[in-house]
């Protein structure tokens, strides 16, 4: 009891820590955005690019080629895209963000969680940049941005604090492990078929084995995909039992990632 | 302090698997630091010496907070400017400028602060129009000149030096000298490891000398320095 209540504590302080350290955070950010931004012309470009081409690609391949017959397909498809593209990109970016700034570590004594939360934060800016082709998208194909968008923040929050915790966690990993890239990939492609975005939640709740559907319920990427599909596609508020989940996914991914963290924190500059 | 040298470096799940997890054990202790123990007040200039390898840049690195130790405490009381490993805190990517803003954030200072401290940094170092150029292009006594102009304005209330003066030319040196000697009679704590003896005195009211990861002196400068002398088998003078 009094060990929970330490750690508590100790996350507390470590939270603090960070949230002082949000100037340093910003010029991570405007660093990373700044190099990506003067490498290639098309630099910007090509982030919001690519959900963009994935959709394309997809809804030629789904809607019109095997036609499975989903009113507004592309606008399905792009909403669930974004929060994922979020989440598996700023994982595995930041995999490697302890290792690229060890010359830092080493010199100045900053929360280590300043990096992988920097690069969350230059991907979240991507995505918020996407909301525009999105919303424009949905405008066109008859499902214009309306009062269900105000909850979209919220979902944001989820998403960005859910990938956060993802971060966090392969960041210390791969500083021990560095193949461990690796398999985040691996994990991630296979994750993405496993979650309802190319395809609608219902196909999953119809599966004919309840071991199989529970297991796939168990998808803690999946409400928060759902809440942005229920806002963007759907032109609702989600239902409460989403956000729970989401909610529910959110903290897990946190409380896993900054137990890892913290945890290892220390002994990361003996790995570099 | 304890470092574990492994003698295996396994850094991939791969090999650790198949190795099956044995370089956890496979490890010698290299223990850089034991048993050192001491207090420095505020206002302190304190001077580390010892031979190489006697552990200094170990204990600078616990006190900046940079490394835990193994065993015992630490305590640090106000803002610490390090010099330790000087070029480490540079992005080579970002030009001077991006980097005098990169190392004020690392100290937690906000973007407006560094402003009003960015003319007078770039005074010092004499860098002019080079602090826009990208690090990477520097030579190594630029490196210095920038990286000292940065960890001398940022208003410390504990400076840490390693053994950095030895770059940039004498008129350089002095003028480090000289601000170091300026921040101290501002009541700053220093920290001061240095092998040029001829240094310490000047700067120092107090010496630690360290052996083989042992605290053997504390005290006055000159007999400190008698002492590590001694220790080296060279003579007193």
């Amino acid at each position: 009891m009094v060990g929970a209540h330490r750690s508590v504590n100790a996350l507390g302080n470590r939270i603090a820590q960070v949230y002082r350290f949000r100037e340093l955070i910003a010029l991570l950010v405007g660093r990373d955005l700044k190099v990506r931004y003067k490498r290639s012309v098309l630099g910007m470009f090509w982030t919001l690019l690519n959900p963009l081409l994935q959709m394309a690609v997809y809804s030629l391949v789904f809607s019109t080629i095997m036609k499975i017959g989903m009113p507004g397909y592309p606008v399905f498809l792009l909403s669930g895209l974004l929060p994922w593209s979020l989440i598996s990109v700023a994982t595995t970016s930041s995999a490697h963000s302890l290792l690229n700034n060890q010359g830092l570590i080493r010199k100045v004594a900053v929360p280590q969680a300043v990096y992988p939360v920097a690069v969350v934060g230059s991907k979240l800016i991507d995505l918020l940049f996407s909301l525009v082709p999105l919303a424009i998208l949905a405008a066109l194909m008859g499902r214009p941005p309306g009062l269900s968008w105000l909850s979209l923040p919220l979902a944001l929050v989820f998403c960005t604090l859910f990938s956060a915790g993802l971060s966090l966690l392969f960041s210390s990993l791969t500083v021990f492990f560095r193949d461990i890239r690796h398999l985040i990939d691996i994990l991630f492609q296979i994750w993405f078929y496993l979650t309802p975005v190319l395809y609608s939640h219902e196909f999953l709740e119809k599966l004919p084995h309840r071991s199989v559907r529970l297991a796939l319920g168990l998808n803690p990427a999946a409400p928060i995909v759902r809440m942005f599909q229920s806002i963007v596609y759907e032109g609702r508020f989600p239902d409460a039992a989403t956000v729970g989940a989401a909610a529910l996914a959110t903290a897990l991914s946190l409380g896993l990632g900054s137990y890892v963290f913290l945890r290892f924190e220390d002994r990361h500059i003996h790995y570099f | 302090m304890c470092f574990r040298m492994r003698r295996e470096k396994i850094t991939t799940l791969k090999e650790a698997i198949l190795g099956r997890f044995r370089h956890l054990e496979a490890a010698d202790e290299l223990w850089a630091l034991r048993e050192v123990t001491f207090e420095v007040r505020p206002g302190e200039s304190v001077g580390l010496i010892g031979h190489n390898g006697s552990g200094k840049s170990t204990l600078l690195k616990i006190a900046a907070g940079v490394l835990r130790p193994t065993t015992g405490k630490i305590a640090v009381q106000g803002r610490i400017s390090p010099m330790i490993e000087l070029a480490a805190g540079f992005d080579p990517d970002l030009t001077g400028r991006d980097n005098v803003f990169l190392n004020g954030a690392l100290m937690g200072y906000s973007r407006r602060e560094m402003a009003r401290k960015f003319e007078r940094i770039v005074e010092f170092s004499e860098l002019g129009e080079f602090i826009d150029m990208p690090v990477k292009n520097y030579s190594s006594g630029m490196y210095a000149r920038l990286g000292f102009a940065i960890a001398a304005d940022v208003d410390p209330e504990i400076l840490i030096i390693d053994e950095v003066l030895g770059v940039g030319d004498e008129r350089f040196q002095v003028k480090c000298r000289e601000r170091i000697d300026l921040i101290r009679r501002t009541g700053c704590t220093i920290f001061y490891v240095s092998h040029s003896m001829g240094a310490i005195p000047e700067l120092c009211s107090r010496v630690l000398v360290l052996h083989h990861g042992g605290l053997v002196f504390d005290g006055e400068p000159e007999p400190g320095i008698a002492r590590y002398r001694e220790l080296q088998g060279m003579p007193a003078a």
